[in-house]
């Protein structure tokens, strides 16, 4: 199954109000090709997305905000899944896309042993799954997306071809920042100065 | 069931030459009390026993290396869990002394909805499990000292009264090190790779 | 920390707008966490490791909630990769009260050798984070520096870091 085709079945399921955050790799590349509007945070580096993206749902408690994870950078910290337990928030999706590698290199191994969807179990998320195919993907995130969390979505995906590159002056870093933050500062829930 | 009552169980049943690991808070002055002498990494801070434990496998493959961790310590660095699994190594017992709390404050909670030995499972960690008795203490610890690993047992235990003293110069910092680096030298199977 | 000292900060925050406090309980600050946690004005977090400390923070400041991450040397420390993204990357302003442990005047009962490696490390650290801070260690100043650090931080958009020493946390 390819991530992006899962990211193109995603992308109408999430409204204009809802936030997204993206790791590194083709997340945030494939991603910001299909979600244009909305306030978007991409490029989280290793480790970082899920917390992130956790704390946003302390700053918008009414809209999903949904972390679009990788394997390898969900392991660099799975202690954030217990925070997820425990703070849990019902407003929050992650999903995480596993090619079972990392990126940009020769072959590699992530997850040979690890079940992250039984970690995120053991962290104390009752909501988790693991799919295979696009028709699962679909099934489950909409569940995720029409229902209250914290949901944990793992999805296997084969390893991406080509090295994809998103624009860098919309995908990353500062400049990226600037993009997310416009976007923050027109939601309809913002309360920030 | 209390902390020292499993190391007082746990500590006949480790040998002169197997070694032993330790966390912060009181697993390392109670550890010091049951088993002062042979290889004994005192009082890593948070996150960094289980995988200093590990590293020591890589070094001693035909002995036994225990981790003696709490919650909290764990929960700081639980991706240490996939390594773990990863490396799969035969000779590794990791304990989770599991209190729910932090050391020395007033009430505190680590992980309100967190099985860590599920989610050591989770990791791949196939041979992991909970106890709460001291019976069923003794008889896990007993088959993980006499089996093949990688072992990892969750003993939850009541938080401890107080703070306990032991000879700082052998369980903590620098001066601990220099003590384990000798009873490693020693160790009939220390080898230095150059 | 004193009930005097908690009582300030607790109020100071409660001035800046910061109901948002995020932490990894410590003993040096465990008193103004409890109290935080105690007081319904305040949303209080216990996160189990403090790098997703800090990018929690990261994501709820730059989601425009008043934040604050209380810890200590060693959590700076284990949030340092974080800080490097969420401070030197993003600029997300969090403000920092991060008990000094190792500076002169610390008779917690902490091994000499890992006092000294947390008095050697903090401020460098802090440095090469490029994270701006002042130690804090007068009672008859708290409030003045929490209020110009809390100032500081929104109107850089980055974290700061106020160390806690002295008689404010001993």
């Amino acid at each position: 199954m390819k991530r992006y085709d899962c990211l193109k079945l995603l992308a109408p399921m999430v409204d204009k109000h809802m936030f997204t955050v993206t790791s590194l790799s083709s997340n945030t590349a494939f991603w910001s090709s299909l979600r244009l509007e909305g306030a978007n945070f991409l490029g989280c580096n290793m480790g970082l997305c899920i917390p992130f993206a956790l704390g946003l749902t302390a700053a918008f408690p009414d809209r999903k905000v949904i972390a679009l994870d990788s394997d390898g950078s969900l392991m660099v910290d799975t202690s954030s899944l217990i925070t997820v337990a425990d703070v849990n928030p019902l407003n929050f999706v992650a999903i995480i896309f596993d090619n079972g590698s990392y990126a940009r290199m020769g072959a590699t191994f992530t997850t040979r042993r690890a079940d992250l969807e039984k970690i995120a179990q053991g962290a104390g998320i009752d909501k988790t799954a693991t799919v295979r195919s696009e028709e699962a993907f679909s099934a489950s995130v909409k569940q995720a997306i029409d229902t209250a969390g914290p949901h944990f979505i793992v999805v296997k995906v084969e390893p991406d071809r080509e090295r994809v590159k998103g624009d860098p002056h919309r995908t990353y870093g500062r400049a990226m920042r600037e993009w997310f933050m416009d976007a923050v500062r027109h939601h309809p829930d913002y309360k920030g100065k | 069931m209390k902390r020292f009552d499993c190391l007082k169980l746990l500590a006949p049943m480790v040998d002169e030459h197997m070694l032993a690991v330790t966390s912060l808070s009181t697993n390392a002055p109670f550890w010091y009390n049951v088993r002062p002498e042979g290889p004994n990494f005192f009082a890593l801070n948070m996150g960094l026993c289980l995988p200093f434990a590990l590293g020591l496998t890589m070094a001693f493959p035909r002995r036994k290396v225990i981790s003696i961790d709490s919650d909290g310590s764990l929960m700081n660095d639980s991706s240490s869990l996939i390594t773990v699994a990863d490396v799969n190594p035969g000779n590794l017992v990791a304990f989770v002394f599991d209190n729910s709390s932090y050391a020395f404050m007033g009430s505190t909670f680590t992980a309100r909805r967190t099985d860590l030995a599920k989610m050591a499972q989770g990791a791949g960690i196939a041979k992991s499990g909970t106890v709460r008795t001291l019976e069923d203490f003794s008889a896990a610890a007993k088959q993980a000292m006499e089996s093949t690993g990688p072992h990892f047992i969750v003993a939850k235990v009541e938080p401890d009264a107080g703070r306990v003293a032991a000879d700082r110069s052998r369980t903590s910092g620098r001066p601990m090190r220099e003590w384990f680096m000798d009873a490693v030298r020693r160790h009939p199977d220390y080898q230095v790779r150059r | 920390m004193d009930q005097q000292s908690v009582q300030v900060i607790v109020e100071t925050l409660k001035e800046q707008g910061i109901d948002l406090v995020v932490t990894l309980p410590e003993e040096p600050t465990y008193a103004l966490t409890e109290a935080v946690r105690q007081d319904s004005f305040f949303t209080a977090v216990t996160v189990a490791g403090e790098g997703n400390g800090i990018a929690f923070c990261a994501g709820a400041a730059l989601g425009g909630r008043r934040v604050a991450f209380v810890t200590g040397v060693a959590g700076l420390l284990v949030s340092s990769w974080a800080l490097s993204q969420m401070g030197m990357v993003y600029g997300a302003p969090i403000l920092i009260l991060a008990s000094y442990r190792g500076d002169f005047g610390d008779h917690s009962g902490i091994p000499g050798s890992q006092l000294l490696m947390f008095k050697q490390v903090a401020e460098p650290l802090l440095g090469a984070l490029r994270v701006p801070y002042r130690v804090v260690n007068q009672k008859a100043t708290l409030k003045r520096m929490l209020q110009e650090g809390s100032f500081a931080c929104q109107d850089y958009s980055h974290p700061i870091a106020l160390l806690l020493s002295g008689e404010v946390l001993w």
